[in-house]
């Protein structure tokens, strides 16, 4: 025991100076992949959009990203886990992923309290929440050399891409190719490349060709998707934490015919959701939305991958947006939707004895904001049976307006200050604001003060 | 002292001369600590469901494969099912009720269907989750997983784990195990990170995670289904470890542990034969129950 309890001691100081020298190393940050540019533009992403529709080792993955310097700067290099070859590779509608979005956005609902003297049934109403962004992505290849022991395994032009697809050696060779071929590296790069080459993953290098952008008349870059079959089911994001600037925040919608998705190698908790909040949250629901994210993110130690929604594709209540059609969905990559081959024996499972609901496409958007001092491992995913549906959604009641004359009018009125106090209860916790801002924006003191009938009143009656 | 006091006291001595009922005491305080502080879609309901199936299971195969021992003896067997349900309920989870009965009524039946001298091939609680995963892969969506990730990787909670993990083990002698399982299995991840080049960081996130202390603590330290021998106890771990490196690392399999446990679990019978060793009983001397 006295042996164990040395060991234990060794071992959890070892961890503790693990953990104190690398959460005081500089911070350095984006993505699955990370920009390198050919200028001194600055190499700064904020948000990333990532579809990956699954099922079994079948993966089809779209990226968009929000690149937010001179497109003709752009250039992405992202990990991959096999070799791809030109059919593999295609661009994507910046459409569809921003209908993902809208579908699975954090909502605000509304109810309209009824008439307290006349009852009648409410109704609700919804507003969509979520805001849509600009993809990006580039390039011009140089002939290879031997020494660099880079090989360039494939290279090919896809819409307003030149893509390259390396396979490497030494994270050595691979940095000075990229340099030499005008690729600028942030620091650190090599290091980080390296255990991608040991895991014998590829490289997807992609430029931007201006001639071929030009055409499309659009300086919005589309979203790049790929897809391969690999039973690896995880985002690299360690390469792109390299020069970024600051927390990122990732939004990944896994598309899948079995459930939800969860992150294997970090707690998935649900945002919180289901709440009453004021209504005047209605005009600033995108401010309200990022301060909750952030209090949760920062009281959940900055470590934890949050469920936005959880749902079967083929409804939604209320909708925010109208599920997407069998065409949008295989736009967004999902093959196995009356596809004759999704249950080949190529497939992650032996052709189930009762086949599943073919077709079933359920999405489950997970945002995840990371840094390098939280989280040290590329994310790695994992598909589950669970089918529980879950939104993110806040409540807005709105108090009756008209005239109450009545017992319950009354009533009606005296239980509406203790409410609103509540929901700017609610509102303060859920995002850190000031509650004296809250009462004064929700007008509270506006509201007659619910006077305390004395007891004897009653009494004489 | 006044007698009832007294009294008290030899009760509850009486009570914690058992392993088990350390066990379930440091288990249930998991559970309650995972539900009220980790945000799990655990139902209450699943939880009895768990209990009562786990319960009866070990009721109705008590009285149909008698054990040598007395009948108050056999009711204490149901500790071993408690400690079972209550493992099923941390790790398990699902949303149809079908598979958590399932997988209980495996979980305790396995004990009896598969066991030589006395002693189960498989870890119940690890028998019954390893089974319904499977069926819901091969057979059919029964709606059953384990969520990896949902202890976190929070120190507080690695050390908890250790420390009431330590001792459970420290009266059930079986802290070698949990040890061996540990040491090898770092030593392949850190290996296997010195090879590739991660940070170290990457080392600690996955050496901290809460469900691989849990696992190594509580499931591969069940007395009644690892070897007696302590040589043998020890090599039994390294190969757990090996193997769930090698399905983690190269299938990439995020149950890894599990299926690890499941395949190297009967070798048990094999290394009891090789190494003598007295068997382990739960109780001291008079008692031998066997659950």
């Amino acid at each position: 025991m006295k042996r164990f309890l040395n060991w234990m001691r060794v071992l959890i100081s070892t961890a503790l100076a693990c953990l104190v020298v690398f959460a005081y190393s500089p911070a350095v940050f984006a993505f699955c992949g990370f920009y390198v540019s050919q200028s001194d533009a600055s190499l700064f992403n904020k948000a990333s959009q990532v579809v990956i529709a699954r099922d079994g080792k079948r993966t089809v993955l779209t990226m968009a990203n929000d690149y937010q310097g001179d497109v003709k700067d752009f250039a992405l290099v992202v990990p991959v886990p096999v070799l791809l070859k030109e059919k593999q590779v295609r661009i994507g509608e910046q459409k569809i992923i921003d209908r993902l979005d809208s579908f699975s956005a954090p909502r605000l609902v509304e109810y309209f309290d009824s008439d307290p003297c006349a009852r009648y049934e409410a109704y609700d109403r919804m507003r969509v929440g979520g805001a849509t962004r600009a993809s990006a992505p580039m390039m011009e290849a140089k002939a290879s050399r031997n020494n660099y022991q880079v090989t360039i395994e494939a290279k090919f032009s896809v819409g307003e891409y030149d893509i390259l697809i390396l396979s490497a050696k030494e994270s050595d060779g691979l940095e000075a190719w990229l340099i030499d071929n005008d690729y600028k590296i942030p620091k650190g790069a090599k290091e980080l490349l390296q255990p991608y080459i040991r895991q014998n993953m590829k490289f997807f290098v992609a430029k931007v060709n201006i001639a071929e952008l030009n055409k499309t008349g659009s300086q919005v870059l589309r979203p790049l998707m790929m897809a391969y079959e690999s039973p690896k089911f995880m985002l690299p994001i360690r390469l792109g934490m390299l020069n970024a600037n600051g927390d990122q925040d990732l939004l990944v919608y896994i598309l899948s015919p079995k459930g939800q998705a969860e992150v294997a190698n970090y707690r998935t908790i649900k945002v919180p959701s289901g709440d009453d909040i004021p209504v005047y949250v209605k005009n600033e629901f995108g401010e309200f939305y990022k301060s909750m994210f952030k209090t949760s993110y920062n009281k959940e130690g900055r470590k934890v991958a949050f469920l936005e929604y959880a749902w079967d594709m083929s409804s939604c209540d209320p909708c925010s947006a109208e599920p997407l059609s069998q065409e949008e969905l295989r736009k967004a990559g999902v093959f196995w939707l009356d596809s004759p081959n999704s249950n080949q024996p190529s497939s992650r499972r032996i052709r189930p004895i009762f086949p599943p609901n073919d077709g079933r496409v359920f999405i489950t958007r997970l945002h995840i904001r990371y840094n390098r001092d939280k989280f040290p491992e590329d994310l790695s995913f994992k598909e589950t049976s669970n089918q529980e549906s879950f939104q993110g959604r806040y409540v807005l009641r709105h108090p009756f307006k008209g005239e109450t004359n009545c017992d319950a009018g009354r009533e009606y009125q005296k239980s509406l200050r203790p409410r609103f106090e509540k929901e700017a209860q609610t509102l303060a916790s859920l995002t850190g604001w000031n509650i004296a801002d809250i009462r004064r924006k929700m007008n509270l003191s506006s509201l007659p003060e619910p006077i305390e009938v004395p007891f004897w009143e009653n009494i004489w009656k | 002292m006044p007698r009832s006091l007294s009294r008290f006291f030899a009760v509850s001595t009486s009570l914690f001369k058992d392993a088990r009922d350390y066990q379930i005491l440091f288990l249930s305080v998991f559970l309650i600590l995972g539900v009220s502080t980790r945000d799990w879609s655990l139902k209450p309901i699943a939880i009895a469901l768990t209990f009562v199936t786990c319960w009866l299971t070990q009721i109705a195969m008590v009285s149909i494969f008698p054990p040598e021992a007395s009948k108050q003896e056999r009711w204490l067997s149901l500790k071993s099912a408690t400690i079972t349900a209550l493992g099923l309920s941390l790790l398990l989870r699902s949303d149809s009720y079908g598979a958590i009965a399932c997988a209980s009524f495996l979980a305790i039946a396995s004990k009896f269907i598969f066991r030589t001298n006395g002693k189960h091939w498989f870890n119940p609680a690890n028998f019954g989750i390893v089974v319904v995963l499977l069926l819901d892969s091969f057979v059919w969506d029964n709606h059953a997983w384990v969520s990896n990730g949902q202890w976190g990787e929070d120190s507080l909670y690695a050390l908890i784990f250790l420390g009431l993990g330590g001792i459970v083990l420290k009266k059930v002698g079986r802290w070698d195990t949990s040890f061996m399982f540990l040491v090898a299995y770092s030593l392949l991840e850190g290996l296997r990170n010195l090879w590739l080049g991660w940070t170290w960081d990457v080392l600690a996130h996955r050496l901290t995670s809460g469900s691989l202390l849990l696992f190594a603590l509580f499931m591969i330290t069940d007395p009644r289904s690892i070897p007696n021998a302590k040589i043998a106890r020890l090599i039994w771990a390294v190969a757990i470890a090996v193997l769930a490196f090698i399905f983690r690392n190269v299938f990439f399999n995020a149950d890894a542990m599990f299926y690890a446990l499941f395949l190297i679990s009967p070798l048990t019978v094999l290394c009891d034969r090789l190494w003598n060793a007295p068997r382990f009983q739960w109780l001291p001397r008079r008692f031998s129950i066997q659950t």
